[in-house]
């Protein structure tokens, strides 16, 4: 699905800073990846790479056989919002939106009508056992609850592969394993889960544990 | 090619859910949008008061200024030095004679006097005017009931009267040939009024022959007397020029002939002077409500870094990300021109009421006000919106 092959990326934004070096990798579908390491060992430049929100330096990065480095903006948007879902760490739910339209915004740019956003939405928070909050303001939401809608809008178009950057790093021991029971349940219908966190028990619940470190990833 | 042997649809935004968007954005934070668009609603709000304002006026100078108000010219002593000698017929003669003159006579309007139906009743207090046949025929009463005093009542001082509608109801007297009583001494009713067509003081006032008003006058008091002239239409001014000299040759300056101002030049001047003021407060108000806008706007794209890195993220495209920031400026733009509507309505209204005009107000100034400030707000979003769009999706995960 995910294909990584001597993949590099060099920020050459005032000194050169190398984030990752000839990283190979591949991850197949329906697999529960765990990416840890310290902070600033280059795992969310990873993670940006895997997500096509980051160009690689060198290297070639292919997603379901297709080779991404030549692909145009246009193109590369439409892997991303349609193939991808994303998690992150501060939620990035709108205010003043109730939770069912913040999980419609993930699906704005995507092929469906709004009646279909609208029931994929309340599917998707149903799932999430938030099927009573869907009116409800973000600012109204508890952390776990305020994270949950976020996994909904990530997975209510259907994507192939849901990244999540420490998604339970704002949340209690409570909530995190809430969040945790939730991805591995959407692994186990067979979305690939990629998860970036530092925290070893959160990455424990992963099949497969990548270790990044000084750009380097190795297998654990 | 790849999108279709994957499956995936092109990214888009529709149109409908564009303007959703952008409406969603401005109502979220309602206060905030609307401090936003105050400049927006300053210039709209001016731009429709002052046009309105305009509208109204010079209706309300068009209005005033009719044919009878402009066609007439009255004409005072200057003073207690004219004397009573320039009210003399021969004059009213050689001034009837000037080219553009329809009629001409003299008045004498009396202090407030007693007026009853009979001698032992309670009189109502009116004003009298004595007004010889020419000025009768400047003034114009409309008839009720009966007839105008003529040249045979003026020269043997007839006490006949004609009475307002209103003080001959306050009298009980409906119709004519019935006597009242003036400072005690007896006249006939000869007519009753309910208009004039100039002088609209006598509509609550009594007229009388003028021979009889200088004798109706108590001989301890003053009287204003004056000489009224219907003109030809664009006349007045000349009349104006030339009766005093016509009426006192040996002194005319010790006259004043008061003349309306000539309607078109007075209307061109407020229409003028209103339009000029609208137009700079509208640019100004404009100019700032624009600046106000790319500010807030500028200083809104910072602050939404995270949430334009995750539309970015999420599959929106740079030109999404630049349609929706300009969407949300234009609907500033509306936001602020349909209030700044609404308040200019508001304020033509206040100003139209409280000076007693019929307010005019034209849809065309609305919409041109909503139209101008929704392109201000498109116009103030192109900077921002072309700065949005150089937010990398990967902000969303920095932040």
């Amino acid at each position: 699905m995910l294909a990584l092959s001597g993949v590099g990326r060099t920020y050459t934004e005032g000194a050169p800073v190398i984030a990752l070096r000839d990283v190979t990798l591949v991850i197949d579908q329906g697999e529960y990846v765990a990416v840890t390491g310290p902070s600033g060992s280059g795992k969310s430049t990873l993670l940006n790479i895997l997500g096509l929100l980051d160009l690689p330096s060198a290297g070639t990065y292919r997603v379901a056989g297709v080779e991404t480095g030549a692909l145009g903006d246009r193109v590369r948007v439409a892997l991303r919002g349609q193939l991808f879902g994303f998690v992150f760490q501060a939620f990035h739910l709108l205010p003043g939106r109730s939770a069912a339209e913040n999980v419609e915004l993930g699906m704005l740019y995507g092929p469906w009508s709004p009646s279909e956003r609208r029931a994929r939405a309340h599917a998707a928070l149903n799932r999430m056992g938030l099927g009573k909050r869907t009116g409800a303001d973000p600012r109204r939401l508890s952390g776990g609850e305020r994270q949950r809608v976020a996994i909904a809008r990530a997975i209510a178009g259907g994507p192939r592969v849901l990244f999540c950057d420490e998604p339970t790093g704002n949340l209690d021991s409570e909530n995190t394993e809430n969040v945790l029971d939730l991805l591995a349940g959407l692994n186990a219908e067979g979305l690939t889960v990629v998860i970036v966190s530092h925290d070893a028990e959160v990455a424990g619940r992963a099949r497969r544990q990548l270790v990044v470190r000084d750009g380097t990833v190795t297998e654990t | 090619m790849y999108l279709r042997d994957l499956g995936i649809a092109k990214p888009r935004l529709r149109i409908r859910d564009w303007a959703r968007e952008a409406v969603l954005s401005v109502l979220r934070y309602p206060g905030r949008s609307l401090m936003t668009a105050v400049g927006t609603v300053l210039g709209a709000a001016a731009f429709v008061a002052t046009l309105g304002i305009s509208s109204t006026m010079s209706w309300q100078v068009s209005d005033s200024f009719d044919t009878r108000r402009a066609t007439e010219v009255r004409i005072v002593p200057d003073g207690p030095a004219a004397g009573t000698g320039w009210f003399a017929e021969r004059n009213l003669m050689r001034l009837r004679g000037l080219n553009g003159v329809a009629a001409a006579g003299r008045r004498i309007v009396l202090p407030e006097l007693p007026i009853s139906r009979g001698i032992d009743d309670r009189p109502t207090r009116s004003k009298v005017i004595g007004a010889d046949p020419g000025a009768l025929a400047v003034m114009a009463p409309q008839l009720v009931i009966g007839r105008l005093p003529d040249a045979y009542h003026e020269e043997h001082h007839s006490r006949v009267i004609l009475l307002a509608r209103s003080i001959a109801e306050q009298l009980r007297i409906f119709q004519v040939g019935m006597a009242v009583f003036v400072d005690g001494r007896p006249f006939t009713v000869i007519g009753i009024y309910d208009d004039v067509q100039r002088r609209p003081e006598a509509l609550l006032s009594a007229i009388v022959p003028a021979t009889v008003g200088d004798q109706l006058l108590p001989p301890d008091q003053e009287a204003d007397r004056d000489v009224i002239v219907g003109t030809l239409p664009g006349a007045a001014q000349l009349i104006a020029d030339q009766a005093p000299l016509s009426l006192r040759p040996e002194a005319p300056s010790q006259l004043r002939a008061i003349a309306p101002p000539d309607p078109r030049t007075l209307r061109r001047e407020v229409e003028g002077s209103v339009a000029r003021s609208s137009l700079i407060l509208s640019v100004i108000a404009l100019a700032v409500g624009a600046a106000s806008i790319a500010n807030a706007a500028t200083a809104s794209v910072s602050a939404r870094t995270p949430e334009i890195g995750l539309r970015r993220a999420i599959g929106g495209r740079r030109i999404h990300i630049f349609a929706q920031l300009l969407g949300e400026t234009t609907a500033l733009g509306v936001l602020g021109g349909t209030v700044g509507v609404l308040l200019g309505t508001v304020v033509t209204a206040v100003v139209s009421m409280i000076n007693r005009w019929t307010p005019v107000l034209d849809l065309r100034t609305a919409l041109v006000a909503v139209g101008i400030t929704s392109a201000v707000g498109l116009v103030a979003g192109l900077w921002p919106a072309l700065k949005a769009t150089r937010i990398q999706p990967v902000a969303a995960l920095q932040r």
